[in-house]
């Protein structure tokens, strides 16, 4: 039986809202624009409260932790005391980094329960020793039961992988998603409807991750030895919140890919 | 929790989310998928202990998200680089926090001299030069549990040395008044610190800042108010 926990999971802990609204009553969004065209004064001015409204926002924070250490203290007066023993994670989530999709609230799961990376359109890249360590580490060492792959629409970087345009340094790493729009050319290019077929390279993006991370030694031996961990791919859709289940069929994919990139020994 | 539970208790789990959030703001989500503008970009460790948004006590939006294997800032790790790029650069967010943490795996392999195998190794070499180039330091204490803590800490200044000289991280504080802050979250009471390192800090001592809920103090004396609160 499934028991979820009370909500909310974690309501903003202190009545004060963030001081957000500060910057519309800042004479410019950055300084370097106002600093030409404004006199001494006005620059210092400024100056102090962007330095004022840096100070508070950053504050904020440590006063949200303070609350919510105490909160979980209240809670559970062992709450730290157990998780500084160790962690045991049954979960790797390797999602975006994206502000939006804080893996552990959209999934109500609690401190000591996923292991996380996130990156940029949360890519699983061969030659990534960033994400490749992660894996290995979460599959060898944790022995986490899942892997999810979690996407969403409206990604910033799977965006920008479909403009045609120099993005310097990002130039790499955006790279892998024209890469999934290539293997899926055909598909892809028969949606009329841009929106549309954006989202589904969102969705193809993260079949392919999972595929990647079903390449990788650390999983294949695993899996091979223990029966897990097993992959899926979600996508987190804003407009409501839900997280969609792509149903990635693991067991096939690990089959087909087999033939070729079999690192079972 | 068997394992199938949790993957099924994570799935209703966010169906329940999704419901509460929508019944208690109905503009939530309309307005989360309107687009992100969140200030604060967070590299953390991978470690389940420590979800950032969640310690952080803050809400979907507010926290722009990278979390590697020990928060090593590796300078030409092209992940990395490519969430700093498009934080700073694009979203342009006002604080870069780099965040290590108590108990870190991580840090207790760099102290070890067992090899770990694969590419771990690889990655946490950057961890084992903070280890060989503070050797003196950490030999001398002899807590174990300590001189984890101690690596890790090292390991965020370590950081924070490399985020600085960051070319886009260097334009930006030039430019804007980024801000980039080293802090620490000790897992055993929950609380983050500062390490005094970062920008605020360059060239001060310990200062205090009176907000409006308390006072933070930053420096050497946030241990202390840590040990305090214990």
């Amino acid at each position: 039986m499934i028991v979820v926990r009370h909500y909310p999971v974690l309501p903003r802990t202190t009545s004060t809202p963030l001081p957000r609204l500060r910057l519309t009553i800042l004479p410019s969004a950055t300084p370097r624009r106002f600093c030409s065209s404004h006199t001494a004064d006005d620059k210092d001015r400024s100056k102090k409260d962007i330095t004022m409204y840096l100070q508070e926002t950053h504050d904020k924070v440590f006063e949200n932790n303070k609350s919510w250490a105490a909160e979980q203290v209240a809670k559970d007066p062992d709450f730290f005391k157990k998780l500084a023993a160790g962690q045991n994670p049954e979960y790797l989530w390797i999602g975006c980094s994206d502000s939006r999709i804080p893996a552990e609230q959209i999934t109500g799961l609690q401190p000591g329960d996923a292991f996380v990376h996130r990156n940029i359109a949360n890519l699983v890249c061969n030659t990534d020793l960033n994400v490749m360590s992660v894996i290995e580490y979460a599959v060898k060492h944790l022995q986490v039961k899942h892997i999810v792959v979690c996407g969403h629409y409206g990604c910033g970087g799977v965006k920008a992988a479909m403009t045609p345009k120099d993005l310097g340094l990002m130039n790499p790493w955006l790279r892998n998603i024209r890469d999934v729009y290539r293997l899926h050319e055909k598909e892809l290019d028969a949606i009329a409807d841009e929106e549309a077929r954006y989202e589904r390279l969102v969705e193809l993006n993260v079949y392919e991750q999972c595929r990647n991370v079903v390449k990788t030694a650390a999983l294949q031996q695993s899996y091979a030895e223990n029966g897990f961990p097993i992959i899926h791919g979600w996508v987190f859709n804003f407009r409501d919140g839900m997280l969609k289940d792509l149903n990635v069929d693991f067991k096939t994919i690990l089959k087909d890919i087999q033939k070729i990139y079999n690192l079972t020994n | 929790m068997s394992a199938d539970n949790t993957f099924h208790y994570a799935l209703s789990s966010n169906n329940a989310w999704a419901g509460y959030k929508a019944h208690q703001n109905p503009q939530f989500f309309p307005k989360l998928a309107g687009g992100q503008s969140p200030e604060i970009l967070w590299i953390g460790c991978s470690d389940s202990r420590c979800p950032e948004t969640t310690i952080l006590g803050m809400q979907p939006g507010d926290v722009f998200v990278h979390r590697n294997i020990a928060n090593i800032i590796s300078p030409t790790d092209i992940n990395t680089t490519a969430v700093i790029e498009y934080a700073v650069a694009n979203l342009k967010v006002k604080h870069v926090v780099l965040c290590g943490h108590s108990a870190c795996g991580g840090a207790a392999a760099a102290l070890s001299d067992v090899r770990v195998g694969g590419v771990l190794d690889t990655w946490l070499l950057p961890l084992k030069t903070v280890r060989f180039n503070h050797a003196e330091e950490l030999e001398a204490i002899t807590d174990e549990k300590e001189r984890i803590m101690r690596i890790a800490q090292l390991n965020v200044e370590a950081g924070i040395k490399v985020l600085m000289n960051n070319a886009t991280i260097r334009e930006a504080i030039a430019e804007r008044g980024l801000e980039v802050h080293g802090v620490f979250f000790d897992i055993s009471c929950g609380r983050i610190k500062e390490l005094g390192c970062g920008t605020a800090h360059a060239g001060k001592g310990d200062h205090v800042v009176r907000g409006k809920h308390g006072q933070l103090v930053f420096g050497q004396d946030g241990e202390a108010a840590i040990a305090a609160a214990q």
